[in-house]
């Protein structure tokens, strides 16, 4: 036993902090990461050659050169309205979470706000957010306003029907031993239902991680002056395609360098889901 | 020896239980009396479905009997679960996954309120007891069925219970870790002068660790044979080995069975089938 003890003690991984190894863990094996990669460079590669070939026209797909060099012209532009767009997108991302969250605390204490709030959150879910954009830029202007309100529609739900689950989640046995303690409601929402239903609650974060930034951009080609959104649609009426591609480009970036974050928090929040060592014998 | 008063002991007076479902009444439970004084050990044994962890949940008031009276440490099972005189340990280990094994074992102390420094030395110390000690920065998934009960056990110690409920503690757990974790158990017992319900479906658990064995029969649950283990509480493992084991093995199988020779397979597996 005590050398068994040992080997719980050392596999904090190579120095590293526990959380960060167990992140690392969760990350695919190098082989895993190789071969995505080479079929990655070979798209690349076929896409370059099709392109500058001239078996596509460069209006209708402009070759993967064509859009490393239109960010190295509008690189700065680029830049500066990725910020904006990510301020947007990453504002709805956490006040929309936060409702869905609370909303959902609050339905699974209150029978009757359920029973009246929760029907009227699947009907807003249902109105197409998009084609209110319009006038939702005349309730609250050209700003980032629209934009964040728009980013927080789409996001609540997913966490208000995913953390509802996951309060719920807890398992019938545990919430005996609770009650046998006598524990209190608070204790046994903080010490039970809030762990069990972090699973459930990273799910609706990585959901919302990129449908955050596809949120905010879509808002954006109503009405902005700003953005990426307002980018693609600037860039597109001037036909300068190899610039639109290389917004689309950040902007992927940008929402998978959010998800990651996401799968990293998750690793750091949660080390019982990722930490799956053989049991221990007796 | 501790000293006998029914005061401190639990007891179950002419405890039954129907349960309604529309026009289907069900008898689960029907005159139930045992009388366990403090410091006792008893079992409750008998097939699936005698009642006999219905008794035990009516003990820990997770459900209400429809008729009698239980009583543990003199007062009903409500107010000894608000003074958490007695701790449940049930089948399955009920770990927190996302608590380390030393997490876990104060859960108890952190419901009560008990202080951090204070929590942590008694967890350590019922983790030491229970043999667990190496395996405080475990998660419960890293650990063997039997590892995880130990965890739960200490859990329901860190509280000093006066009563333990125990409710097939060891029922998941493969033969040979089950005979070990028995005895175990037993050493456990003798540190903590504890009363102990145990409801079980093994015979030799039940002599291991019992003063007395209540024997259940099903439809309706009620108790139809007591057997006094006379061992005292200064066991061993060698217990197993004494002619008197298996005089008492042979006593409670006759009484779960009926007699040797005319045991009837056709009854007892009827019994098997009959549901919670």
């Amino acid at each position: 036993m005590a050398l068994q003890s040992e080997t719980f003690a050392k596999s904090g991984s190579f120095g590293l902090p526990a959380w960060l190894g167990a992140g690392l863990a969760a990350m695919p094996r190098p082989r895993a990461i190789i071969a995505p990669i080479l079929v990655f460079i070979l798209v690349i590669g076929l896409w370059q050659f099709i392109t500058e070939a001239g078996y596509i026209s460069p209006l209708i797909l402009p070759s993967p050169t064509a859009i490393l060099n239109a960010f190295a012209i509008d690189g700065g532009t680029i830049l500066y309205n990725t910020a904006f767009t990510t301020i947007e997108a990453l504002t709805g991302f956490v006040l929309g979470n936060l409702l869905g969250f609370l909303l959902a605390v609050v339905f699974l204490y209150s029978e009757w706000s359920r029973r009246t709030v929760y029907p009227l959150a699947m009907a807003a879910q249902a109105v197409p957010i998009v084609a209110v954009a319009p006038a939702l830029i005349i309730w609250f202007g050209n700003g980032m306003a629209p934009k964040i309100f728009v980013t927080i529609f789409l996001v609540f739900f997913p966490m208000l029907v995913n953390a509802l689950r996951g309060l719920k989640s807890a398992d019938a046995e545990v919430m005996e031993l609770l009650y046998t303690l006598s524990a209190t409601r608070r204790q046994q929402l903080w010490m039970v239902r809030l762990p069990a239903s972090i699973p459930f609650l990273f799910n609706a974060l990585k959901l919302s991680a990129c449908a955050c930034f596809v949120a905010a951009i879509v808002a954006e080609w109503i009405a902005a002056d700003r953005g990426l959104g307002h980018l693609i649609v600037l860039y597109g009426s001037q036909y300068r395609m190899p610039q639109v591609w290389a917004v689309v480009l950040v902007g992927t970036i940008v929402s998978m360098l959010v998800y990651g974050l996401v799968v990293l928090a998750e690793a750091r929040v949660a080390p019982w889901l990722v930490s799956r060592k053989r049991p221990a014998s007796e | 020896m501790v000293a006998i008063s029914s005061e401190g002991g639990m007891s179950i007076r002419d405890v039954g239980m129907v349960y309604r479902r529309g026009e289907q009444v069900t008898t689960a439970l029907v005159g139930c009396n045992l009388e366990i004084p403090a410091g006792n050990w008893a079992s409750l044994i008998g097939a699936s479905g005698c009642g006999k962890s219905t008794l035990l949940r009516i003990l820990a008031d997770i459900v209400k009997p429809t008729s009698g009276t239980a009583l543990i440490g003199g007062v009903s099972p409500a107010e000894a679960r608000a003074a958490r005189t007695y701790a449940l340990v049930s089948q399955q280990s009920t770990m927190l996954p996302w608590r380390k094994i030393l997490a876990n074992v104060e859960l108890g102390l952190e419901v009560a309120g008990v202080d951090k420094a204070d929590r942590r030395r008694r967890a350590e110390e019922a983790i030491e007891l229970v043999g667990l000690k190496g395996f405080e920065q475990a998660f419960p998934s890293e650990l063997s069925g039997g590892m995880r009960q130990r965890a739960a056990i200490a859990r329901a110690l860190t509280l000093k219970p006066r009563f333990l409920l125990m409710d097939e503690p060891f029922g998941a757990l493969d033969e040979i870790t089950r005979e070990k974790l028995n005895f175990e158990l037993l050493r456990i017992l003798k540190e903590t002068s504890a009363t102990l319900l145990l409801v079980t479906h093994s015979i030799s658990e039940a002599i291991i660790l019992s003063d007395t064995v209540a024997v259940m029969s099903p439809r309706p649950g009620r108790i139809s044979h007591r057997v006094e283990i006379g061992f005292g509480h200064d066991r061993t493992a060698d217990m197993r080995d004494d002619p008197q084991f298996a005089a008492y093995e042979a006593e409670l199988r006759h009484a779960l069975h009926g007699p040797a020779p005319t045991a009837r397979p056709a009854v007892h597996t009827a019994s098997t089938y009959a549901t919670a």
